[in-house]
């Protein structure tokens, strides 16, 4: 008998922790949600005006975790009585977000877009942002029916990018273009860009280039580049409505006179441009690799500095641009031409753009957050000029100085802290200000918002290369070989239009994107007497689209857009 | 020799199935009943009761409501998957893959087990096993650069060795051309995880009687007749398991691989469901969709699991259920 007695204890002694190793993982979640009651316990205890508050924070970006004492989080917990828990996106954004909707278990703020506020994630901020926050409020007045969700009518995120203030003025160009690297220009002598901007004189000034110099570095020199893989196929598919002139609207073309939009894919301006590619691939002058690299590879080849030109966005390239600037080889990197398809067009572009309020993304505060008005009136007082200043060029004396005019500048030292990313992570609080609302343009005192913007910076942080380079185009910076930007048509941008998942128009743009990255490479990369036979096939696939059900949507929210952006 | 094993087995069958279920065997097994019991709650909570979700592709699921409020719409999500032009297309890469997968995957590992079987050499074996199971630790995402890399037409090995062979005249853009992708797959997951497969065939060989083969020695056996004789019966009932487990997941061909090797030049050969879900179930986040095609998965492998255990069964081999 005390021998089974024995056995059946060990037997529950067994079962107890198998199952306490079962349920551990639920266990662990338990302890968070009675250690964060205590803490909400607490601050009702004592209802001071500044009591210390953690928030948690998502940033649907890559990120890095600040340092313990980083000095700007430091003097905003010392002001504001606030402190941030950052959570940074790792791996695939869509399924970060999957997750966060199918667990409910958002954080207090959450940079995101349409996915959480179909959802049901967000609260609606229009009361909150009037009754309590001023300042936000007169820095998104402008734009107050823009930034609505087109399909409740509330303001629900709060937008990162794009609120202007002052005269436009970049230095630097980040959009799209044809670029072409500066040594190639050089070797040509410098030819004025009326020369050097349309399809056939850009792809005759890389042609040019090859021939003389079939090597860089002791390596095969690549005349053009197209990068294709997974959604940045943009490089291959976006160009066709720029080279008529039009900005970026991502897949459609919009005619401003009538505002109709129609897709370009299957017209005769696209069908022009990648015959003209075709007869590139038979010069040699394409990649034989480019329609199979992935974007590391790509990058990768950029860096090596043999690239001679490619059509992206010049965001896209940056690492690679940041790994060529490192190297030394400053003659590799690239300027951006306003290349159009034919002399008829010249003048006309639209490579540079007046950035639109970026409406679908910014920080959120969900239904889980315990206090909203503080949080709101956090974020009135990040977008005072005292704090935008702190957080785009850091504290005076110490980040940047000011002369005796009053113009902010940085010493060559505290030029390369800044875009040192150790130094970033104790100095800059980027994870509460890149995706947080911001001042872009100049503040009320003349200073650019940003240390990048302001022209003598600019200047100043440029190279010797580069100062020359400029020189002999009599330019002041590189975003002066395109047009500057003319205002924005209303409705624009339409790729920022919210094509609704699962609907029609999704599943035909979804399909004419899988149809153009099928055909496009095969017409491309075709002996050059097949490649008519290949387009039609193309442009017959595209017809047995619902491409209706998606001009639909996007002519029906161009038309939202007009009616109710208008009256701003 | 072999014969005399398969009669003991045949042996034992019948005995087993007269096992029939007591009151008192269940009280004499209280001890193993209760120590059964936390996993009988693991699988219940972690596979049964998701499969509750399964409604989902019976509805247009929106994450927001509540399960009341979801709109009711029987197999509109099976219908949109069987009539899609494209789904044929995938459900035959997946099904090609995977069956390339299998036989290569089966006869390369039971070679390299058969061969390491042989070595004598106790630390040149155990050598050669880790080097070719090292690879099976390694992510997908880096096999696929790997082999991106190894078949680039500018310095990727595999062309400059058929260079140098004289074999070719001018590199092949390997990755460019649907025809070859199979195969690449193919030999991408061979050098991947042939090592780490012959694990279980070369412990099925330690447990075979070595009297078997002194036996057979003394019968006059030479290698190859220990091999096909004593060694690879050995490991048959090894293998069957194997198998039947592997037939059921002949829909899984995988992901990653195509996903990360895959371009629009091979569009054709490469997507497989597994991406199809993907592109036009979880990222337009139509959950929906993406359960109906899980359900189309497991059905499928439910059925070909019971048909190849029947099969077995019928033929006189190992059985899983």
């Amino acid at each position: 008998m005390r021998v089974t007695v024995k056995k059946l204890l060990s037997a529950i002694v067994f079962l107890v922790i198998s199952i306490s190793l079962v349920l551990s993982g639920c266990g662990s979640k338990g302890k968070n949600q009675s250690s964060s009651n205590e803490s909400t316990n607490t601050k009702s205890e004592n209802q001071a005006k500044l009591e210390p508050i953690t928030l948690s924070v998502y940033v649907n970006a890559p990120g890095q975790q600040p340092t313990k004492d980083n000095k700007i989080y430091k003097l905003i917990e010392e002001e504001l009585g606030v402190k941030f828990q950052f959570e940074y996106l790792v791996g695939d954004s869509k399924q970060r977000f999957g997750v966060m909707i199918a667990s409910g278990d958002y954080p207090d703020i959450v940079n995101g877009g349409t996915e959480l506020i179909n959802a049901g994630a967000f609260i609606p901020l229009e009361d909150l942002i009037k009754e309590h926050a001023p300042n936000l409020y007169q820095h998104y007045k402008p734009f107050w029916n823009k930034i609505k969700d087109p399909d409740s009518g509330k303001i629900y995120v709060m937008p990162d990018y794009g609120r202007f203030y002052g005269d436009f003025n970049r230095t630097a160009h980040y959009g799209p273009a044809f670029w072409i690297q500066k040594q190639v220009l050089e070797d040509a002598g410098y030819p004025s860009v009326d020369k050097i901007n349309t399809l056939d004189e850009y792809f005759e000034l890389i042609e040019n280039y090859v021939k003389k110099n079939p090597t860089i570095d002791g390596k095969p020199t690549i005349g053009f580049e197209i990068l294709s893989y997974d959604w940045r196929n943009f490089c291959l598919t976006n160009p066709p409505q720029h080279l008529i002139g039009k900005p970026n609207e991502g897949g459609v073309v919009v005619n401003y006179e009538t505002n109709i939009a129609e897709i370009f894919a299957d017209k005769d301006y696209a069908k022009a441009y990648y015959k003209k590619l075709n007869e590139i691939n038979a010069k040699g002058l394409l990649d034989r690799e480019t329609f199979t690299q992935n974007y590391d590879q790509y990058l990768a080849k950029i860096a090596s500095g043999r690239v001679v030109g490619m059509f992206d966005q010049g965001w896209n390239f940056g690492s690679a641009r940041d790994s060529l600037i490192e190297q030394g080889l400053i003659n590799r990197t690239y300027v951006p031409l306003p290349v159009m398809l034919d002399e008829s067009y010249a003048g006309h572009d639209w490579y540079a753009d007046r950035p639109a309020i970026n409406v679908n993304s910014g920080f959120g505060i969900t239904v889980n957050a315990k206090d909203p008005i503080r949080i709101i009136k956090m974020f009135d007082t990040l977008i005072t000029e005292r704090w935008q200043k702190i957080l785009q060029w850091g504290i005076e004396g110490e980040d940047y100085l000011v002369d005796k005019n009053g113009r902010f500048y940085r010493t060559p030292e505290q030029r390369t802290n800044a875009n040192d990313q150790v130094w970033q992570l104790a100095n800059k609080a980027m994870g509460i200000f890149d995706k947080g609302p911001k001042m872009e343009g100049v503040y009320s005192d003349g200073n650019a918002c940003g240390p990048g913007d302001q022209p003598e910076e600019y200047f100043a942080g440029l190279s010797d290369y580069d100062k020359g380079f400029l020189n002999a185009y009599g330019f002041k910076t590189l975003t002066e070989f395109l047009r500057k930007p003319p205002e924005n048509p209303i409705a624009y941008p339409a790729w920022q239009i919210n094509i609704i998942d699962g609907s029609e128009a999704k599943i035909a743009s979804t399909k004419l994107n899988d149809l153009s990255m099928k055909y496009l490479p095969r017409a491309i990369l075709a002996p050059m007497d097949q490649f008519d036979a290949i387009w039609n096939e193309y442009v017959s696939e595209i017809r047995k689209l619902n491409i209706k059900a998606y001009e639909d949507r996007i002519n029906e929210q161009i038309q939202w857009r007009i009616k109710n952006w208008s009256n701003n | 020799m072999p014969e005399v094993a398969v009669v003991k087995k045949r042996q034992e069958r019948p005995q087993k199935e007269k096992n029939i279920i007591t009151l008192k065997t269940l009280k004499a097994q209280k001890q193993l009943m209760f120590m059964s019991l936390p996993f009988l709650a693991y699988i219940i909570l972690f596979s049964y009761v998701p499969a509750i979700g399964w409604v989902m592709a019976f509805q247009d699921f929106k994450p927001a409501k509540s399960f009341f409020n979801q709109q009711w719409v029987g197999f509109k999500h099976f219908q949109f998957l069987f009539s899609d032009s494209g789904f044929l297309r995938v459900l035959r890469n997946t099904l090609a893959m995977s069956f390339i997968n299998l036989v290569l995957g089966f006869v390369t590992a039971i070679l390299l087990a058969l061969l390491l079987n042989e070595i004598k050499n106790a630390l040149f074996k155990r050598t050669v096993q880790t080097i070719s199971y090292l690879p099976h630790f390694l992510s997908w995402v880096i096999v696929a650069g790997l082999v991106s890399n190894a078949l680039s037409t500018e310095d990727g090995i595999i062309n400059i060795l058929l260079l140098n062979l004289g074999l070719i005249k001018e590199p092949i853009l390997w990755l460019g051309k649907g025809e070859y992708f199979w195969g690449i797959v193919g030999a991408a997951k061979v050098w991947k995880e042939v090592g780490w497969n012959t694990i279980i065939y070369l412990s099925a060989m330690s447990s075979i009687d070595p009297a078997l083969y002194e036996a057979a020695d003394i019968d006059g056996a030479n290698r190859y007749h220990k091999m096909w004789h004593i060694t690879l019966p050995g490991i048959k009932p090894t293998f069957v398991v194997l198998l039947i487990m592997s037939v059921g997941h002949i829909l899984n061909a995988g992901f990653e691989v195509q996903y990360l090797l895959g371009n629009g030049l091979v569009v054709d050969w490469s997507e497989t469901i597994d991406i199809f879900v993907l592109k036009y179930g979880i990222s337009q986040f139509n959950f929906s969709l993406a359960t109906a095609a899980g359900i189309f998965k497991t059905v499928v492998s439910v059925i070909l699991i019971y048909t190849a255990n029947t099969i077995s069964k019928k033929i006189g081999e190992e059985q899983l259920i």
